[in-house]
């Protein structure tokens, strides 16, 4: 190989505290080095038209630039390398900028470590080999997982786009949590009116497949070819035949399903539409709670229904799908308040959530929009808001913030002000985040216009008396205790990540956090794709987010994926594991390690072999450490290479 | 012994079902003893068991994978049998085991060592004494004293699954106080007096491989990684260095595959203690992970696994 | 090059791409100072990381090893630093078995944003090393291997 080596001053960045003249030097010494020089600035143009006239004169074909970061500016001297006609992979930076020259102040000491670092790139690079990408079809449908707000969004955007889109959602309906609210802030719309045509537009979009009361099951594949099953859940209803009448829930005998869509406030019928503008309008049964599949007799909606649709017998399905790209929009659940023993720990009837009070405040809600409390029915007349219940709090392990608490407090205040007018809101808060377009403006409306009453500090217990709720607290502005008499508590629970986040994280391969939220591919740069090319995220499976941050996410991931499918085909990154077949055993360990389920055993002349699907692969290399023979390396960090660093570093 | 005659009658009933059957039978002189590979009854006159008969004979069973093989076993060397299984080298179906009860397995160069080397002419088991004559000349060893390093370790002398099992004689003959062990030693040196210990051993190396060649989970066969320049883990240089190198090699190849056979140190003819490093390895992978190899023929060695939540596992600061 | 005689040891780091190089970037990027002693060595994973690359470092001379990676749960490749956790763990005992000193081997987890962490192990992990000081060597004089008499065999009786 004839080496080139370009050591970059970076202006005074690198050349202030490395003498790089003198690691060009020291680099013409090392063996295959042909051509070594220092360079004001290697990424500028006439930089880089620098290295492309030493690849000609010189016969180049290996070059080492020592200068920053390679998460900086590999791409730029590959690209560089490319234009001289190398190979791009025949290309190592040595970074002497991030790791040396703005972390230390010893000149001598810089230079020596300066010189060792371009020694080791020069090592790996003698071993390294021109690597291509092959190129693969793309399958142009996409997967939405979710159909809340975000899916919704996302989903449309593709179809609109003519993608075709397959949305798979594990209620009987779409709408997510934004379909259970009553109104949005900060403009107090109607929240069903605004989604609902949205959802209606998913039903009828040619382009768009849903599969509600599904799940997916696994994901097998990679970017451009995933191949997923969807687990179908038994409805006991034939969905072709149901017209979503809704003869069966009035003639249901059992009324003791839990109603999830009215989040608990209350009970439902067995068979069961949860609300009128649900899409697709069918109904479910609970088997849980029908009679007929606890007891084997009843059967009254059977008998009732118009179209014969009701189907005792019927069990689960699995589709199959194939799709290039999926995109997660699963959400958030609620925290469980009932870790707070000080809340009464879910033994106080008048103690409700956020997402209660809101289906109580909705029209169709299950007490027809009138504010009363749980326990006697009665209206209430002073109700106590408390905020950050499951958010900001390490001792539940929820350190982080919801971010939309704030406001939909704000925004309740102000319905309650509506149905109510003699009554009053008191606000216990932390702070009040909120940051948004006319957010602050609308707390400052619930204060002055409303008259809410907003007391800056945390409760301590809440304790019933006569009927009422006494809330004890602090008033952290005042320096004082403060109680209040209550006949309702709202408490508003934070966004913890949906139940099964981490589950089908697992079946994507994408990383979750902590606290079971989808990890970004960059917090800056990349917020909706994931590391798992093809895999992109929307809404709040990423971290709780409000409803138009939602659906900005549902359109930046679709127009992602548009980007992606802009093309008929795709790259696969070269740097892959391969496996050297006449050293392979055939042990199967690499396979049984491997995260991406990227190798399967074949045949080679009756021999069991590995064999790496380069475009599921994703180099992290865990297989080459798990073959004890080296059979399976990882092209452009194989064992030579690391080795050959390693021995220019300790050379005994 | 009637034992033996047992086992004969088990192994000739079976033979027709079997391409061979894998026993043992004995060496050169009295001490020795060499693996016997039955395929016709009159084999079976040859077969003999006992302490002197040590080989591992399940190190054959991953090379006859998809012959059908009938092997005598004993508990230390079942645990192979079922770390083999666990990784799918050889199939269950394919292999009848013939247990026998384990009365610990002689050290043979102990016992040589323990006669200054001469010619063995003879040898008797007795309870717990083995009476070696070397021509003229007899030497009564305890048997507590010359058995090998992994008896005083042992985890059971029964095989932990059999196909048949010969029901007579079982109970170690080793009773009573051990003698220390090189695991022992080890165990005792502070970091510096280990790296001479194993400076001073690899130096004495002769780089001959019989370890390796004798590890029934050394599986990379012509593919080992000592020999190879791709990938090129060690030089072919005749110092300690390198030589300890590919014992690392080693002992992480077999980490928490390892069942402590011994095969390596039996094999290692300039008698290195070459199992310490596995057995020490070994103790502390357990503490680490609650694991021991071939122990269980349904779990998953440790390596080739995770949990998200390692219990056992303390961040700890570079301070 | 050898280390500066008398100002530095040998200090090798085996860095993931995702999040501990970039870590040790932030920390370029913070001007955040550090000892000179380490040369990193970066690995798209801590997965890749073979426990025997750690050995052969030391067998070569090195006083100090560093592995450092992503937050477990935050690999980029979702597993790869729990399989490296195991194999560390491990390592890090046959170190010990192998008269290679424990405290010589660190191995951490520091994300790209964990500029100031990075930099307080650099620090903290140098001055490990600089306190144990140079790696005990091969002597080149090998002391005579235990003699078979110390085994203690004794005649029955």
């Amino acid at each position: 190989m004839n080496i080139g080596v370009f050591v970059c001053h970076c202006g005074s960045n690198i050349a202030g505290t490395v003498d790089t003249e003198q690691v060009a030097q020291a680099a013409r010494s090392f063996p295959e080095v042909a051509f070594a020089t220092d360079t004001m600035y290697a990424c500028s143009e006439p930089g880089q038209a620098g290295i492309i006239d030493a690849i000609r004169e010189y016969g180049l074909d290996g070059v080492v630039v020592a200068s920053c970061t390679p998460r900086m500016h590999e791409a730029t001297f590959r690209k560089t390398i490319g234009r001289a006609g190398l190979n791009t992979y025949l290309f190592e930076m040595a970074n002497i900028r991030e790791h040396v020259s703005w972390i230390g102040k010893d000149k001598e000491a810089n230079t020596n470590k300066a010189i060792d670092l371009v020694q080791i790139a020069v090592e790996k690079l003698r071993r390294n080999t021109a690597l291509f990408s092959s190129e693969f079809e793309i399958n142009k449908r996409v997967m939405v997982i979710g159909g809340g707000v975000a899916g919704i969004q996302a989903a449309l955007d593709c179809a609109d786009g003519g993608l075709e889109v397959v949305l798979v959602e594990r209620e009987s309906t779409i709408g997510g949590k934004m379909a259970k609210l009553d109104k949005t802030f900060p403009t107090v719309d109607c929240s069903s009116c605004i989604l609902g045509p949205r959802m209606v537009d998913i039903a009828q979009h040619p382009n768009i497949t849903l599969h509600a009361m599904a799940e997916v099951e696994s994901v097998d594949g990679f970017v451009g070819n995933f191949d997923v099953k969807v687990r179908k859940k038994a409805t006991y209803v034939d969905w072709e035949a149901c017209t979503g009448c809704g003869q069966c829930m009035e003639k249901c005998p059992s009324r003791k399903a839990e109603d999830r869509f009215n989040e608990h406030v209350g009970t439902t019928t067995a068979i069961n539409i949860p609300f009128p503008q649900a899409i697709p309008k069918k109904a479910v049964i609970d088997p849980g709670a029908c009679i007929m599949l606890t007891k084997g007799k009843c059967g009254a909606c059977a008998k009732l229904c118009p179209t014969q649709a009701i189907r005792f017998e019927q069990e689960d399905t699995v589709v199959q799908e194939q799709v290039g790209a999926i995109i997660a929009a699963t959400g958030y659940d609620l925290f469980d308040f009932t870790l707070y023993g000080e809340y009464g720990g879910g033994r106080y009837p008048d103690v409700v959530t956020s997402m209660q009070y809101e289906r109580m405040l909705s029209a169709s809600g299950p007490t027809g929009g009138h504010l009363v409390r749980p326990s006697d029915g009665k209206e209430p007349k002073d109700i106590v808001f408390i905020q950050c219940v499951g958010s900001r709090d390490h001792s539940v392990n929820r350190p982080y913030c919801s971010g939309f608490c704030c406001m939909y407090t704000a925004k309740q205040t102000i319905l309650t002000k509506d149905h109510i007018p003699d009554s009053q809101s008191y606000v216990f808060y932390m702070d009040i985040r909120s940051p948004g377009k006319l957010y602050d403006e609308f707390t400052r409306r619930a204060m002055e216009e409303y008259g809410a009453k907003y007391i800056r500090g945390r409760v301590s217990t809440i304790q019933p008396r006569n009927g009422r709720y006494v809330v004890k607290g602090a008033d952290t502005l005042m320096g004082s205790p403060v109680e209040i008499e209550a006949d309702l508590v709202v408490l508003a629970v934070g966004a913890e990540a949906s139940r099964g986040a981490g589950a089908l994280a697992e079946k994507l391969r994408i990383s979750y956090d902590g606290y079971g939220f989808f990890m970004e591919g960059h917090p800056k740069l990349k917020p909706v794709e994931t590391n798992t090319a093809g895999v992109y995220l929307a809404g709040s499976c990423q971290g709780p987010k409000d409803i138009p941050s939602s659906v900005a996410q549902g359109s930046a991931a679709a127009s992602k994926v548009q980007a992606l499918f802009s093309r008929d085909k795709l790259a696969s990154d070269p740097q892959v594991s391969s496996v050297a077949l006449q050293r392979c055993v055939g042990c199967a360990k690499c396979a049984s390690t491997c995260p991406f389920g990227a190798i399967e055993m074949t045949e080679f002349r009756g021999m069991p072999k590995a064999s790496v699907v380069e475009t599921v692969c994703q180099g992290c290399g865990v297989c080459a450490v798990t073959c004890p023979q080296g059979a399976i390396q990882l092209q452009h960090f194989t064992d030579n290479q690391i080795l050959a660093e390693v021995n220019a570093l300790c050379p005994y | 012994m009637a034992h033996t005659q047992e086992l004969r009658t088990l192994i000739a009933r079976e033979l027709p079902n079997l391409d061979l059957v894998l026993a043992w039978t004995g060496g050169f002189d009295p001490l020795s003893s060499t693996p016997l590979f039955i395929t016709t009854e009159a084999d079976l006159d040859r077969l003999a068991v006992g302490p002197m008969h040590v080989q591992n004979l399940a190190a054959y069973l991953p090379s006859l994978k998809g012959r059908k093989v009938g092997i005598v076993t004993r508990g230390c060397d079942s645990r192979t049998i079922t770390e083999l299984l666990q990784e799918n080298l050889i199939n269950r179906d394919e292999v009848v085991i013939f247990g026998i009860g384990c009365t610990g397995a002689v050290n043979i160069r102990k016992v040589r060592t323990a006669v200054n080397g001469a010619p063995v002419t003879d040898v008797e088991i007795g309870d717990d004494v083995l009476t070696v004559t070397t021509g003229e000349e007899t030497h009564a060893l305890r048997l507590q004293d010359v058995l090998m390093d992994k008896c005083y370790t042992c985890a059971g002398q029964a095989p932990r699954m059999h196909d048949h099992m010969v029901s007579e004689r079982s109970g170690c003959l080793a009773t009573g106080e051990t003698p220390p062990s090189s695991l022992d030693l080890l165990e005792g040196m502070d970091a510096r007096e280990r790296f001479a210990f194993w400076e001073g051993h690899m130096d004495r190396c002769i780089r001959c491989y019989a370890c390796r060649n004798a590890c029934p989970l050394c599986v990379c066969k012509d593919s080992c990684v000592a020999q190879s320049r791709d990938p090129h883990w060690v030089d072919q240089s005749d110092t300690p260095r390198e030589k300890l190198m590919f014992q690392a090699i080693h002992a992480l190849h077999t980490a928490g595959r390892c069942t402590e056979c011994g095969e390596c140190e039996r094999a290692c003819p300039m008698g290195i203690p070459i199992l310490a490093m596995k057995q020490a390895l070994n103790r502390r992978i357990k503490h680490l992970f609650d694991y021991e190899a071939g122990m269980d023929q349904e779990s998953t060695p440790p390596l080739f696994m995770f949990r998200q939540q390692e219990e056992t596992i303390k961040e700890r600061d570079a301070r | 090059m050898p280390v500066l005689e008398g100002k530095e040891l040998r200090i090798v780091g085996f860095l993931c791409n995702w999040c501990s190089y970039g870590g040790a970037d932030t920390a370029g990027v913070g001007r955040f100072a550090q000892p000179t002693d380490l040369r990193i060595i970066k690995l798209p994973c801590t997965g890749r990381v073979n426990p025997l690359f750690v050995v052969r470092a030391f067998l070569n001379g090195a006083d100090g090893v560093l592995v450092s990676g992503c937050h477990p749960g935050d690999c980029h490749y979702t597993a790869g630093n729990f399989y490296a956790r195991r194999r560390l763990e491990i390592l890090r005992e046959l170190l010990d078995v192998m008269g290679i000193q424990q405290e010589r081997f660190h191995y951490t987890w520091v994300s790209a944003s964990e500029g100031q962490k990075w930099k307080q192990v650099v620090s903290d992990f140098t001055a490990r090393i600089h306190d144990l000081g140079p790696a005990a060597a091969f002597s080149g004089c090998p002391a005579v291997p235990i003699d078979m008499d110390e085994t203690g065999i004794k005649a029955a009786g």
